[in-house]
């Protein structure tokens, strides 16, 4: 008889997955279409589609997760480089000053950067006072505050991510192309990078859909500016349109699926390690 | 005429000093290996050679040029690692061609000479495959190709066969001596196995703590080591400390606790210690022992051991214990019985 066992091992997670997860997102999903009890319907799909509110806050969020996407590995690249190269004692050090801001919430942080960035705040007051910029800057309630409070609360994470690919890396792989004539850059490039890119990825993907569904930063660091995610919790909480909120939780299933998968095909591509 | 020298070198990890003043010489087209015990700074004089370490004084000295501060990626020497070090990203194509793309080569020629060198190796045909894809000795002729291909000045090995099963390490030593020998490039081999190191070199340097003990070809430092430190690492099990020696007419004759050893003239002048080999001592049972035995000495066998070919005896005597091997041909001698030990004058080193 063959082992069956081992899938007892699995069996309490997958249980819990179904009930709390794929369950009420099929259900969510399914009632969708099916607006008023009768035949299916997909016409609040399409007119949504045709709404340009909607679609200006659908191209708003898209572009807030990928721009913070795009900040953080390139911030945090180097950064872990760095940090990959420490010591061990180094090491620990700044990996635990990294993610030492991952210990407050979301919100304080989000608190204290209106303080920072607000319109009396210390950025426009320190801009002001040495004469760079006469009326102060917008920044706060604006897609760009949700960036940057977007930013400040994934680098931690992607940074983390990447430092565990580098110190992967056996730095003989790095003398031995040096050794066979690679400049600094050359090796950064040829063989630093390459194999970094699973660790890109999947920093990649946590950051865009970590940013793609925050909450508490886009509401309060954006303003009037919604997202998907505020604009679903206007139409539950606010407008008690739950079907509405259903449709817009659905897209934001969906895209999320689809960047994954498309960021999972373009890592196979770059990255031909087998 | 010397290829590189290392003059009075030393390197220091933090505060501690691996190799101290250290000296080393190789000639044009020679492989001179690296011998020692463990951690006594092969890989790290290896590591200096190559440039991907830098010392704290002294000079390295490379077709009478100063290399001392050269990039490791300006020196052009091939260095193969004991892991291999293969690019994992990279087929085996790729992994050879590194060095001559970064050497902005031609495409055209990089194919033929990535493809020659493959033939070199016996990994024709294996152009496509990725290291994973590859077995150990594959990985191996992958990390010689990839370190030959760049037609390099010096090619270094940090024990490059330490990974592989018993039947693959001699064939690959072999193939890596007859390379070599092909292509003429100085080579400098890391290993802590003696018989690798023996068969495939003009000259052995055996190391201590950082120093080299002798530097010579094999068959000297098998048949004449210099200091009591290599005539044990090679085998010499047996020490004789004496208290002085005498020139004499047929030899030296050798003193200790009154008792005197002949000793035949040795090429160096040598010290005050006796080293002989457990394989060079005959033992004789005390009532039947020959008329004519040399350097005779008197004892007690305190342990036999059977070793399959041979029986291993350790013997007590006034001048101390030794170990002995004697074929087991012989009626076996017994514990306790007494004897009479020949040490031959011809094998007796004498060592610093
Ligand atoms: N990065 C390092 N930091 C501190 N000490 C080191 C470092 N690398 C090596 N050492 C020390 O330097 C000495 C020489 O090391 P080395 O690697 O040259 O030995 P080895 O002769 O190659 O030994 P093995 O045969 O085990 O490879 C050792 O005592 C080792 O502990
Ligand atoms: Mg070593």
């Amino acid at each position: 008889m063959r082992n069956y066992y081992k899938y007892l091992l699995i069996l309490p997670g997958v249980l819990f997955l179904t009930i709390f997860m794929l369950v009420p997102i099929g259900m969510t999903i399914i009632s969708t279409f099916f607006p008023n009890e009768a035949a299916a319907d997909t016409s609040n799909y399409a007119s949504l589609f045709r709404d340009s509110y909607f679609l200006e806050i659908l191209w708003t969020t898209l572009r807030v997760s990928i721009v913070t996407t795009i900040i953080c590995m390139v911030i945090g690249f180097p950064t872990a480089y760095f940090i990959a190269r420490m010591s061990a004692k180094m090491k620990a050090v700044l990996l635990i000053l990294t993610i030492f801001p991952l210990l407050t919430s979301p919100v304080v942080r989000s608190f204290s950067w209106m303080v920072i960035i607000g319109r009396n705040g210390l950025v426009n007051e320190a801009l002001m006072g040495i004469g760079i910029i006469q009326e102060p800057l917008e920044i706060l309630y604006t897609p760009t505050a949700v960036i940057i409070g977007l930013v400040h609360l994934f680098l931690p994470l992607t940074i983390i991510t990447l430092v565990g690919v580098m110190e992967s890396i056996e730095s003989d792989l790095l003398t031995a192309a040096a050794s066979l004539g690679a400049s600094r850059v050359g090796v950064f490039t040829k063989v630093v990078l390459p194999l970094c890119v699973p660790g890109l990825v999947i920093g990649g993907i946590l950051v865009f859909v970590g940013s793609f569904t925050a909450y508490t930063t886009p509401a309060l660091l954006g303003g009037q500016q919604r997202v998907l995610s505020t604009l679903l919790y206007q139409n539950a909480n606010t407008l008690n349109d739950w079907h509405m909120a259903s449709i817009l939780a659905a897209i934001m299933i969906v895209v999320t699926f689809i960047v994954i998968t498309c960021m999972n095909l373009l890592a196979n591509k770059l990255n031909p390690r087998r | 005429m010397s290829l590189f020298t290392l003059q009075d070198v030393t390197v220091a990890y933090q505060k501690q000093a691996i190799l101290q003043d250290f000296n080393l010489s190789i000639g044009e087209g020679e492989l001179v290996s690296l011998l020692g015990p463990s951690g006594c700074g092969k890989t790290t004089t290896l590591r200096l050679i190559a440039g991907f370490l830098q010392s704290k004084e002294g000079k390295f000295l490379f077709r009478e040029k100063d290399y001392t501060k050269v990039p490791v990626n300006k020196r052009n020497f091939g260095f193969v690692f004991q892991n291999y070090a293969l690019f994992p990203h990279m087929t085996v194509f790729d992994n050879v061609a590194f060095g001559l793309r970064q050497r902005k080569v031609s495409k055209a020629s990089i194919k033929d000479r990535v493809l020659r060198v493959l033939d070199i190796v016996s990994l024709r045909g294996f152009e496509e495959r990725f290291p994973a894809a590859l077995s150990g000795g594959q990985k191996q002729r992958v990390a010689i190709a990839r370190a030959l291909v760049i037609e390099p000045d010096l090619l270094l090995f940090d024990e490059p066969l330490s990974n592989l099963d018993a039947n693959l390490r001699v064939n690959m030593r072999v193939e890596i001596r007859r390379i070599q020998q092909e292509l003429g490039i100085t080579t400098v081999y890391v290993s802590h196995d003696q018989e690798e190191c023996f068969s495939i070199s003009d000259k052995v340097a055996i190391m201590n703590k950082g120093i080299i003990e002798q530097l010579s070809d094999p068959a000297t430092i098998y048949r004449q080591p210099k200091t009591k430190f290599v005539a044990d690492f090679i085998g010499f099990k047996n020490f004789i400390q004496f208290d002085r020696r005498r020139q004499e007419s047929d030899g030296i004759a050798a003193t200790v606790q009154g008792i005197t050893l002949t000793v035949q003239q040795q090429d160096n002048a040598g010290g005050l210690v006796g080293a002989i080999r457990p394989d060079d001592l005959r033992l004789y049972p005390l009532d039947a022992a020959p008329m004519t035995v040399e350097n005779a000495v008197q004892g007690k066998v305190l342990i036999s051991t059977y070793l399959g070919r041979s029986y291993q005896y350790e013997v007590q005597t006034s001048i101390g214990q030794f170990t002995v091997n004697d074929d087991a041909g012989a009626a076996p001698l017994a514990n306790g019985q007494d004897v009479v030990l020949e040490i031959p004058k011809k094998q007796i080193v004498l060592v610093d």
